[in-house]
C-alpha cells in the first residue's frame, strides 16, 4: 500500500453525494451574507437540503445559526445571497408567503389559544373551513398522541408535549420545509432523547425536508442525514456525520464535533517540528502543492484512533507518531482514558538523518506535550498500562492540515 | 440554608417583646380612622339614617338620575377613546424607534401631572368663544364648550396616560417570537395582532379601561370648568353632589355620593383582581 489508509469517505456516502447533486435540492441557500452593524454574522454561507432529508446546522452560540434560519423563514433579510425553496426564489417574499414551518426555541405557542386552536391557526389564516380544519387538527392530535389535551392552554403542558404541539402546528398547513431552532435544548435529557427519535421517524415517514439548528453534537449526529458546521458565520464543512467525524477539514470541525488531539508545528527538513520542541516524522501523505520548510502544519487525531503498544519502536498502525510515557490512566467502564506524555525518541530507522537534527539543546528546551487516548476495555485488559510505562504511539487514522488557521 | 433560617426565626422569637410593632399598627389605624374610614362610613350612616325610602326618593329625582347617566356615558366614551389611543400609542412607542420618541413619551404621560382645574381651563382657552380654535367654531352652529362633548374632552385629557400606562409595559413584555411564529404560519401583521397580540393584552387593556373609567367618573375639577354645570344638561354626578350640597339639599347630595362610592368600590375591586392577573 502506497499510502496509509486514512479513513475518509464511506462508499455509501459517496453514492449519496452523487445522488444529491443530481436531484434538485428541496432547499438551497446560496452565498448568504449578513451584517449587524459592523459585525459580519454570516459570511458567504451556502448549502442544500435534499428532498426528505434533514440537515443539521451545528455551531457554537453566536455563530449565526439562528440568523440563517430566520433568513430562510423570512424573518430577517440577508445583505446578499439567495434562498431557493423547491426551485422558487423566496428571499424577496414576506415570511407569510413562504410556506415554511418553524419550531422556535421556546416553541412560541400562542398562550391564549388552546392546543387545538394553536394547531389549527395556520389553516384558519388560510381560510380553511372550520369542519375541514377540525379534521386536520384531529389527525395531528392523534399523531402526536395529545388528543386528551386538545382544550388545554399550552402552559398546562409539559415541555415535551409543548414541543410536539409546536411540530403539529407547523405541519398542519403542509409546509415545504421544517426549520427547528434549538428545539430540544429546553427539554430534560430523557425527554429529549425520546423526542428526537420520534421526530426522526416522523420526518422519515412524511419525507419533509428539515433543517435543525443546534450546538449539541450528540443531537447533530442523531438527527442529521448531513451536518453543516458553522463557525463565526462561515460554513466550515458539510457532510454526513461519518464524513464530518472521520474526515474533518479544519481544526475547528475536529475539535467541535467530538474530541481531538491537535499537534501543531512546522515543516523542517522533511520532518515536523512540533511547537513543544519535539520532532516527529510526518505521515506519508503527499500534499498537492509541495511544502516548504517553515510552513505551519497540524496533525489532528481522535483519542480512540490511537493504538498504544508496549513494544517500543514497532508500529502496528499505519502511522507511527513516536513514543511516550503514560501519565494517567482512567477507567470509565466501557473505555479507558490514557494520557500520554510525548517523548522525543526513538526515531524511525528509515530516517537516520533525524538523529542529527535533534540536538541536546532542543530536547532540554522542549515543553511537555500530552496526547489523550481512549481504549476499549478489551484493549485495556490485553495490554495493561500504568503511569510510568513507556509506550509506542500509533495512529489508526489522522489528519494532516496545512496552515495555522483554526 | 434551612438550618440558618430556622435559627434566625428562633432568634426572632426569643427577642424581647417589641413595643414598636403594636404601636406602629395602632398609629396607622388611628390615623386612617378620621382621614379615610370615618368619612366614608359617614356617607352611608347619614344616607340611610332616615330609612331606605328617603334614600330612594332622593335617588329617583330626574336631575339625579340624569347626572348619573351623564357621568356613566361620558366616562364610557372617554374610556373607549383612551383605550384605543392607549393601544395605538403603546404599539408605536414599543415597536418603532424614532427621533423624539422620548419627548413623545413625556407628552403622553404629562396629563396626570397637570392639576385638573388647569386642564379644564386650558380646554376653555382653546375651545372657548375666544379660544385658538373656538373662534372658528363661533361662526358655525357648532359648540364644544358647555356641552357633553366638553365633558368628554376633559375626561380624555385628565385620564389620557392611564390606559397607555398599563398597556405599554404589557406590550413591551410580549414575546415577539409569537408574532414571528404567526407570520411564518401565514398571518398578516394585522392578523398576528388581532389573533395573537391582542388576546395577550386583554388583561392589561381591561385594567387600563377600569383605571380610566374610575378616574373619569369622579372627575370634578376640569368638568366644572368646561361643562357650565347646567342641571339636566351638563351636570355630571360629582357636580350634582356639589350643587345639591350648595343648595342645602344634603340628602340629595348624599344619595348620589353613596351611588358613586359604591361604583368606585366595585371598580376598585375589579382593578385589584386584574392587577393580580397582570402580575402573573
Ligand atoms: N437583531 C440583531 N441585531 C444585532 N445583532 C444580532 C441580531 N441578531 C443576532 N445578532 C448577532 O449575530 C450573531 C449571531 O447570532 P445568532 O444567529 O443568534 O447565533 P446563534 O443562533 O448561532 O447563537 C451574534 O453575535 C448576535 O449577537
Ligand atoms: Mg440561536
Amino acid at each position: 500500500m502506497a499510502r496509509p489508509m486514512v479513513m475518509t469517505l464511506f462508499p455509501e456516502t459517496q453514492a449519496f453525494a452523487q445522488r444529491s447533486t443530481q436531484a434538485q435540492p428541496a432547499l438551497s441557500v446560496r452565498n448568504l451574507t449578513k451584517r449587524f452593524g459592523n459585525e459580519i454574522v454570516l459570511n458567504d454561507v451556502s448549502f442544500n437540503v435534499a428532498e426528505g432529508e434533514s440537515l443539521v446546522l451545528l455551531g457554537p452560540s453566536g455563530s449565526g445559526k439562528s440568523t440563517t434560519l430566520r433568513i430562510i423563514a423570512g424573518l430577517e433579510t440577508p445583505d446578499s445571497g439567495e434562498v431557493v425553496l423547491h426551485e422558487r426564489e423566496i428571499e424577496h417574499l414576506r415570511a407569510r408567503d413562504r410556506n415554511v414551518g418553524v419550531i422556535f426555541q421556546n416553541y412560541a405557542l400562542f398562550p391564549e389559544m388552546t392546543v387545538a386552536e394553536n394547531i389549527g391557526f395556520g389553516l384558519k389564516i388560510r381560510g380553511v373551513k372550520a369542519r375541514k380544519r377540525a379534521e386536520v387538527v384531529d389527525r395531528l392530535l392523534e399523531m402526536i398522541n395529545l388528543n386528551d389535551q386538545r382544550d388545554k392552554k399550552p402552559r398546562h403542558l409539559s415541555g415535551g408535549q409543548q414541543q410536539r404541539v409546536a411540530i403539529a402546528r407547523a405541519l398542519a398547513y403542509e409546509p415545504e420545509v421544517l426549520l427547528f431552532d434549538e428545539s430540544f435544548s429546553a427539554l430534560d435529557p430523557h425527554t429529549r432523547v425520546g423526542l428526537r427519535r420520534e421526530i426522526r421517524q416522523l420526518l422519515r415517514r412524511l419525507r419533509v425536508p428539515a433543517l435543525f439548528i443546534t450546538h449539541d453534537q450528540e443531537e447533530a449526529m442523531e438527527l442529521g442525514d448531513h451536518i453543516a458546521i458553522l463557525n463565526k458565520g462561515r460554513l466550515e464543512q458539510i457532510g454526513t456525520p461519518q464524513e464530518i467525524y472521520n474526515d474533518p477539514q479544519t481544526e475547528f470541525v475536529a475539535t467541535f464535533l467530538g474530541s481531538a488531539n491537535v499537534l501543531k508545528g512546522e515543516w523542517q527538513d522533511g520532518l515536523i517540528r512540533l511547537d513543544h520542541g519535539y520532532f516527529v516524522v510526518p505521515p506519508h501523505e503527499a500534499f498537492d502543492i509541495p511544502i516548504d520548510d517553515g510552513e505551519r502544519v497540524k496533525i489532528i487525531f481522535r483519542p480512540e484512533d490511537v493504538l498504544l503498544s508496549t513494544m517500543l519502536g514497532v508500529a502496528e498502525s499505519p502511522y507511527h507518531l513516536g513514543e511516550g510515557e503514560v501519565t494517567e490512566v482512567k477507567f470509565t467502564g466501557a473505555t479507558e482514558a490514557v494520557t500520554i506524555r510525548l517523548l522525543n525518541s526513538p526515531l524511525r530507522p528509515s530516517r537516520p538523518q533525524l538523529v542529527t537534527s535533534i540536538s541536546e539543546h532542543t530536547e532540554a528546551k522542549a515543553k511537555e506535550c500530552f496526547v489523550k487516548t481512549l481504549r476499549s476495555k478489551w484493549d485495556a485488559r490485553r495490554v495493561r498500562l500504568a503511569p510510568g510505562n513507556r509506550v509506542s504511539i500509533g495512529l489508526k487514522a489522522h489528519k494532516l492540515l496545512r496552515g495555522d488557521t483554526e | 440554608m434551612a438550618v440558618a433560617s430556622s435559627n434566625l426565626s428562633a432568634v426572632k422569637k426569643k427577642r424581647r417583646f417589641d413595643l414598636a410593632k403594636p404601636t406602629g399598627i395602632s398609629l396607622v389605624v388611628v390615623a386612617m380612622l378620621p382621614l379615610v374610614i370615618m368619612p366614608l362610613l359617614s356617607i352611608f350612616i347619614f344616607g340611610f339614617s332616615k330609612g331606605p325610602s328617603h334614600f330612594l326618593e332622593a335617588l329617583v329625582n330626574p336631575a339625579a338620575i340624569f347626572s348619573l347617566k351623564l357621568s356613566l356615558i361620558t366616562s364610557s366614551v372617554a374610556t373607549v377613546c383612551n383605550v384605543v389611543f392607549g393601544v395605538l400609542a403603546a404599539w408605536v412607542m414599543t415597536k418603532y424607534e424614532f427621533r423624539g420618541a422620548s419627548a413623545l413619551m413625556i407628552v403622553i404621560s404629562l396629563p396626570t401631572a397637570i392639576p385638573t382645574a388647569v386642564a379644564g381651563f386650558a380646554l376653555l382657552l382653546l375651545w372657548g368663544p375666544f379660544g385658538l380654535l373656538g373662534q372658528f367654531l363661533e361662526a358655525t352652529d357648532w359648540q364644544i364648550m358647555f356641552t357633553t362633548a366638553a365633558i368628554i374632552l376633559a375626561n380624555i385629557f385628565v385620564t389620557f396616560p392611564l390606559a397607555f400606562g398599563t398597556i405599554q409595559p404589557a406590550l413591551e413584555n410580549f414575546d415577539t417570537n409569537l408574532e414571528d411564529a404567526a407570520e411564518t404560519m401565514g398571518a398578516s401583521r394585522w392578523q398576528a395582532f388581532r389573533y395573537v397580540v391582542l388576546p395577550s393584552l386583554r388583561t392589561a387593556i381591561i385594567t387600563g379601561a377600569l383605571l380610566t373609567f374610575a378616574r373619569s367618573i369622579g372627575e370634578f375639577g376640569s368638568t366644572i370648568m368646561v361643562s357650565g354645570n347646567m342641571m339636566m344638561k351638563t351636570q355630571t354626578a360629582p357636580l350634582y353632589i356639589y350643587a345639591r350640597y350648595n343648595d342645602g339639599d344634603v340628602e340629595a347630595a348624599n344619595a348620589i355620593a353613596i351611588v358613586l362610592a359604591i361604583i368606585s368600590f366595585a371598580i376598585f375591586s375589579l382593578i385589584m383582581i386584574f392587577r393580580k392577573r397582570l402580575e402573573r
